[in-house]
């Protein structure tokens, strides 16, 4: 079996990892998968029928909820209902389709997703329901909703942008409205009991109260080292971040919303299939999907000695579950640089 | 009034046979100006092209003019005389590192201006008596019949950035009817506060208002339990009047 903290093989009876030396968690229930698998692409000639209505209801392509089958669009995620689901020969998902002022429901609360550039999430809170969220992604708010921090242990460590990352509350009564400083999609992330998902740092959105919040150092890392002798300089860099934020929902389903940075694509993996991806580019993924690092060197005929540019620097991720990637993201640091020494890693020479 | 057969609004571009986007807390979406959409003002006439981050094509007619930020200048012909209106107080305020500049374009012939980043336009066609302040570097232009000034905000700006205070636009309507036109990023979005009502705002999200609604700068203290943690500032605006926001936030470092 493999260490779900570092990636490290570890010997089954083994109750902590000997690479990175966290707690063996063994797996106590299995998480749920969250949404259906995509069908298989069935013929050109018949496109797959975008929702499966059973007489009066409707099933959620996306999050799986079942509805009233005469609305338009799903309470749960927002997703258009009469749009069919538009997935890449690939097997890439995109995702799903939602009409300007789409309406989705937690609790006795509402969301409203205003916006096709730089989404807006305009939640109605109800008196009794809150939401979390982290203070800079604040839009407007009624006067009357009140904000509160939320007590983070060893949060003080967690900084954005140079500030204290602050994780503050907003309890309803009233409207209060969200949204990120990028071009992007708006994803919808219904929560089950018993359910988690692992998220980039800094691409949440609000979550509610019913969702626990936690995080984990994502082990991924890798040190460049510019200049030799006495004016060497290391530096460590972390593609997927230090920290990767980590929702479940323990007992009450819950919903949490990311933004990501252009369009987003989801897949599905099998158990041990594989992907490489972009490590800036990672939003989300279930906790099964594990991940490494991966360096790959393509065939030049003969070695350019210091040619660091000529080497691809991958997120190895390999299922079961699901992953999901951002077309815009930020470049990686140090990536060409003299990598002296980094996580665990695969490599791949041509 | 329009053409009953017109598809979009002679005055502000916004297309006519779609009705406004309207969210349930009470916010008008920006109408969102079809590509090549032609509008009138004076007796020039603005053409809106692109939608990711449009453009704002003018052609002037002899005796109008415009102005504008000299840096969002897209393209222009080579006849159209450019000159810079005289501020009182420019010299102090910069732009990205640069002096800021008003400069005025003056028909006949034909210029285009854009932003930096992804967003819409608004068409803000201004009648005599109206008054209309603009965050600063929103303003994508406004026509000559507009009276430009402008004020220093103390302690406002983007909570990522800190309450450095930012500059706000203010342009008054003489005895004929103008145009403005904002550029907000990302979405932008309306909404008509009654007398008293107010809403908190981020203060990046601020992108105008009337000038009888009123901003008040309120300071929320978020503790982190260590080093005594931040201070949040919010803008509180109360009506009456319209209000204009922005769903994102693009960082001009203003002096």
């Amino acid at each position: 079996m493999f260490c779900t903290s570092c990636g490290g093989k570890i010997s089954d009876a083994a109750n902590f990892c000997g690479s990175c030396g966290s707690q063996v968690k063994r797996a106590t229930a299995p998480v749920p998968p969250m949404p259906p698998p995509l069908a298989a692409a069935d013929p050109p000639s018949a496109p797959p029928p975008s929702i499966q209505r059973a007489g009066p209801t409707a099933t959620c392509p996306w999050c799986g909820a079942i509805f009233d089958g005469s609305l338009l669009s799903c309470p749960r995620c927002g997703a258009t209902v009469d749009a069919p689901p538009v997935s890449t020969a690939s097997g890439w998902e995109k995702l799903p389709g939602r009409k300007d002022m789409a309406k989705l429901q937690f609790g006795d609360s509402f969301c409203q997703i205003e916006g096709k550039y730089v989404p807006v999430a305009d939640v109605k809170l109800a008196g009794a329901d809150s939401v979390y969220f982290t203070h800079h992604v604040l839009l407007w708010k009624d006067p009357q909703v009140n904000i509160t921090t939320m007590s983070l242990a060893g949060g003080w460590k967690r900084v954005f942008a140079g500030m204290p990352l602050i994780m503050t509350q907003a309890q309803g009564p009233g409207h209060i409205a969200f949204s990120r400083d990028d071009p992007g999609e708006m994803i919808a992330l219904p929560i089950q009991p018993g359910q988690s998902v692992d998220v980039r740092e800094h691409l949440f959105m609000f979550a509610t109260d019913k969702v626990a919040y936690d995080w984990f150092s994502t082990n991924i890392w890798y040190t460049t080292q510019t200049g030799s002798g006495d004016d060497a300089e290391q530096e460590t860099h972390h593609p997927v971040g230090m920290l990767m934020d980590r929702f479940h929902a323990p007992q009450s389903p819950g919903l949490l919303l990311l933004h990501a940075a252009g369009n987003v694509f989801v897949r599905e993996l099998a158990a041990n299939q594989t992907i490489l991806v972009k490590p800036t580019a990672l939003i989300f993924k279930d906790p099964t999907v594990q991940m490494q690092l991966h360096f790959e060197h393509p065939h030049t005929g003969f070695s350019l000695w210091g040619s660091w540019a000529n080497r691809y620097l991958w997120l190895r991720l390999w299922g079961p579950g699901r992953v999901a990637v951002q077309s815009v993201f930020d470049r990686m640091e140090g990536e060409n640089s003299n990598i002296t020494s980094c996580s665990s890693a695969t490599e791949q020479r041509w | 009034m329009n053409d009953k057969t017109a598809l979009t609004c002679r005055a502000c571009g916004a297309p006519l046979d779609i009705r406004n986007l309207v969210s349930e807390s009470g916010w008008r979406e920006a109408p969102r100006i079809k590509n090549m959409t032609e509008f009138q003002f004076s007796s020039s006439s603005c053409q809106v092209e692109g939608e990711i981050v449009p453009v704002a094509e003018i052609n002037l007619s002899p005796g109008d003019s415009v102005f504008f930020e000299h840096h969002i200048m897209l393209w222009k012909d080579e006849s159209v005389p450019l000159t810079v209106m005289q501020l009182s107080g420019g010299m102090k305020r910069a732009f990205a590192g640069m002096p800021f500049v008003i400069s005025v374009a003056t028909g006949p012939g034909r210029i285009a201006f854009s932003r930096d980043a992804t967003g819409e336009l608004v068409v803000l066609p201004l009648h005599p008596g109206m008054e209309l302040d603009v965050r600063e570097h929103a303003f994508l232009l406004a026509s000559h019949q507009i009276d430009y000034s402008f004020i220093r905000i103390k302690g406002l700006a983007n909570i990522l950035f800190g309450g450095q205070g930012m500059f706000m636009d203010r342009f008054v309507t003489t005895n004929t009817p103008g145009l403005v036109i904002l550029h907000g990023y990302g979405n932008v979005f309306e909404r008509v506060l009654k007398p008293g009502e107010s809403i908190m705002l981020e203060p990046g999200a601020f992108l105008y208002k009337d000038s009888s609604v009123t901003m008040q700068v309120e300071f929320q203290k978020l503790g982190t339990g260590f080093f005594g943690g931040t201070n949040m500032s919010l803008a509180r605006m109360t009506g009456p009047g319209r209000i204009g926001v922005q769903s994102m936030y693009v960082h001009h470092k203003t002096e």
